[in-house]
């Protein structure tokens, strides 16, 4: 995913906004990291430049 | 059956649809398939390995995308009508997919790539509990997917957030013309197979202009109901829904 889209993006659950935490990048394109939500205390994974922001069924 | 257990026969079955190519269309190709329903062929031939043949209408001919649009997909598959929409907005629109089946958004992000676009992006999400900001929307488009969600309440509320002051929503999608059998409800296939899980026209209909939206019928096709659904009453409908 790019980090310009950040602005588009919320937590799926309270629609609150992510914070962007980068592992890997590549050509402005980030390739692992994590997006989390500091109201629900949730990790959304970002693997292979997919974010995964399916809802856990913890939340 | 339960909404997660829905969820679950659902990804089953298009994790498949996206590793072996089986379609819920009994047999037909994919490309036979999406000209029946208003593709055309230059369309379908320039991203032949984005078209899964698992739509029922085509939002993105009859909807109205505009140059710099941002434009999210419901369902977006293996990314055919977002790579559409994506030529439609150009470089300085974006196009989101979002799908809750892994193996769709793996292929899509690879055909994305494949076929050189750099504003679309796809992620895994649920299109009931959208990971999409409020009011960031311009144009949604869905294809042959609101029916498989069990809430279809919560999709269009969500929906209904995210677009924008009069953002406009393209669906094509099936709707029964009659009440199913209660055997024919709980059929895992027809389920999976867009039929068990779809609702009444009129109610269908009636669940969007609930949640806010000014609907607009662009299409309906009943033939589709022969063609490929075994001549079960239901048809494919192709609305416009804008946020006034």
């Amino acid at each position: 995913m790019k980090k310009k889209v950040m602005d588009l993006l919320c937590c799926p659950v309270c629609k609150g906004p992510l914070v962007l935490h980068v592992d890997s990048e590549e050509k402005g394109e980030i390739l692992s990291g994590s997006l989390s939500c500091s109201h629900c205390k949730v990790r959304y994974a970002i693997t292979e430049g997919i974010p995964d922001l399916l809802p856990h069924e913890s939340a | 059956m339960k909404d997660e257990d829905v969820k679950r026969a659902v990804k089953r079955h298009y994790t498949q649809a996206a590793t072996k190519g089986t379609c819920c269309c009994g047999g037909a190709k994919d490309e036979d398939i999406s000209k029946a329903l208003g593709y055309v062929e230059k369309d379908i031939s320039a991203f032949p390995e984005a078209n899964l043949g698992l739509g029922c209408g085509n939002p993105i001919a009859l909807g109205r995308i505009r140059e710099g649009d941002v434009v999210l997909d419901l369902g977006s598959g293996a990314g055919l009508d977002c790579f559409l929409a994506a030529r439609k907005v150009g470089t300085t629109g974006h196009v989101i997919g979002v799908d809750m089946t892994e193996a769709m958004i793996e292929k899509a992000r690879k055909n994305a790539a494949t076929y050189g676009f750099k504003h679309v992006e796809f992620r895994l999400g649920d299109i009931g509990q959208l990971p999409v900001d409020n009011a960031s929307v311009d144009v949604i488009i869905s294809n042959c997917v609101i029916n498989l969600a069990p809430d279809k309440k919560a999709v269009f509320a969500d929906a209904y957030r995210v677009l924008k002051h009069k953002g406009r929503m393209f669906i094509s999608d099936i709707v029964l013309l009659k009440e199913l059998t209660s055997e024919q409800r709980n059929d895992v296939d027809l389920i999976t197979g867009c039929v068990s899980g779809a609702m009444l026209r009129d109610e269908y209909l009636n669940l969007i202009k609930d949640a806010g939206f000014a609907v607009t019928i662009l299409a309906e096709n009943t033939a589709i109901s022969k063609q490929q659904y075994q001549s079960i009453p239901l048809e494919s409908l192709t609305v416009e829904a804008t946020k006034p």
